[in-house]
């Protein structure tokens, strides 16, 4: 799977890691059963500090996510799928929570909020709906 | 667990400038260390001390077990270093500097040379002085590496190279770390930095301002925003946890660390506060504040620069 590391984004590179990992998993793009790459290729590729990937994978076999294979590795586990799609809509949430917080803190009325999310929603609808 | 290399209270004039203030550093096996600060802030001097090319004036430095000053060619021979300006004999090919280095170092060096010639896509039968700069800095890495040393030292190895040098510098380092091998890097690419290193050390005029694991310092570095209710002069009543300043209008924004909670509810109930935000600076805002604030030292009298950052 492929990744996008910002190490300036404010979100730890580990969290970047867990998350993009789970919403991959969420899309069907990564099916229980798979291998993931070891904490050196995953490193390696990222050119991050395999720590911070060892870190990434505990967390995600903590979150049950991830599960060890004897001699072989890390794997996606039977029910990681359901797990990440309810992730997602918590971690979606909780960053939405904090856009809308930010626009509270800067004056604007809940009316005008919830305009721009509609015309925002419209005009990504309809940009979907243009590509083939 | 035995440091790697450890560097007690060293310090180093030139005449009557001083290069490294008491500097005490010290590396755990499989460690990034990241050394960063300003141009003259004593990092190349420190690693040269380390690596016995300099003598400290007073204090004690050790790589390995051995002694910088007095075992300096065993440490050079078990350690690998790329300086910022590598010395390569240019008239030698890729190949023949690998032979030629291979003398100096146990069997094995010559076959780990040539398959990271290959990797690098380096033209083994090139002269060096042909090469473009990012090429004679592969081969430096490379020579470096090739006896798989238990510590790699960069200095500024990337300064003034294109993204996909610097991406491999970046990739090799990885991993050397993956093998639980310890690197020191001397960098001015703070965002690369963020990504390999685990350990910051942020050096500034001599002296060293902190050394910590990078998830500590960002865990405990906060910039707070205050909105004032006048543009009166805002007095931080926390100095020795304050950073850094920027007065600007009725705002000031302070780079913090370790702020208690109770502390925090101090400067959000203080009558001067109007509104107050907080967030996590990155590891470039952390370090611009270190390179402007105030230079505190217990045994000196007035401070050095003024504590105001010119925004």
């Amino acid at each position: 799977m492929h990744f996008l590391i910002d190490a300036h984004n404010g979100i730890a590179i580990y969290d970047q890691i867990a998350r993009q990992m789970k919403f991959a998993v969420a899309r069907g793009v990564l099916r229980s059963g798979e291998l993931v790459p070891s904490v050196r290729e995953l490193s390696k590729q990222l050119a991050v500090n395999p720590n911070t990937v060892a870190r990434a994978y505990r967390d995600l076999q903590n979150d049950g996510v991830l599960n060890t294979v004897r001699g072989t590795g890390l794997e996606i586990t039977a029910d990681a799928k359901s797990l990440c799609q309810s992730d997602r809509e918590s971690l979606i949430r909780e960053r939405l929570a904090s856009v809308l917080h930010e626009a509270r803190q800067s004056g604007l009325s809940a009316t005008a909020i919830k305009q721009y999310v509609n015309d925002l929603l419209q005009q990504l609808s309809q940009s979907e709906g243009d590509s083939p | 667990m035995k440091p790697v290399f450890s560097i007690r209270n060293v310090t180093k004039k030139f005449g009557k400038q001083i290069a490294v203030d008491d500097l005490s550093l010290e590396a755990t096996p499989g460690q990034v260390i990241a050394l960063l600060g300003d141009n003259g802030a004593g990092k190349s001097t420190s690693i040269k001390i380390l690596l016995g090319l300099l003598r400290a004036d007073s204090g004690d430095a050790e790589v390995l077990g051995m002694d910088s000053r007095r075992q300096s060619q065993e440490i050079r021979r078990r350690i690998g270093y790329v300086p910022d300006k590598p010395a390569l004999y240019d008239w030698m090919t890729v190949t023949e500097i690998g032979w030629f280095a291979s003398g100096f170092y146990p069997y094995g060096y010559m076959e780990n040379y040539a398959e990271m010639v290959r990797e690098f896509k380096l033209p083994e039968t090139q002269k060096i002085k042909n090469l473009s700069r990012g090429m004679q800095a592969k081969v430096s890495l490379a020579l470096a590496m090739a006896h798989k040393p238990e510590l790699l030292i960069l200095d500024e190895p990337t300064s003034g190279l294109d993204a996909v040098v610097r991406r491999e510098f970046l990739e090799s380092m990885v991993d050397v770390a993956a093998e639980g091998r310890t690197v020191l890097l001397a960098s001015h690419q703070i965002h690369e930095v963020e990504r390999v290193a685990d350990t910051v050390a942020i050096m500034r005029q001599s002296e060293l301002l902190t050394f910590d694991r990078l998830e500590v310092l960002k865990n405990e570095v906060r910039e707070l925003v205050i909105t004032h209710s006048s543009e009166e002069t805002f007095e931080f009543p926390f100095p020795e946890k304050r950073i850094a300043t920027r007065h600007d209008g009725r705002q000031s924004v302070h780079l913090v660390r370790d702020l208690t909670p109770s502390q925090m509810a101090t400067l959000e109930n203080h009558e001067q506060t109007v509104h107050l935000e907080q967030r996590t600076p990155s590891l470039e805002e952390i370090f611009v504040g270190y390179m402007s604030g105030e230079i505190r030292k217990e045994n000196e009298k007035a401070p050095a620069t003024e504590p105001e950052i010119s925004a």
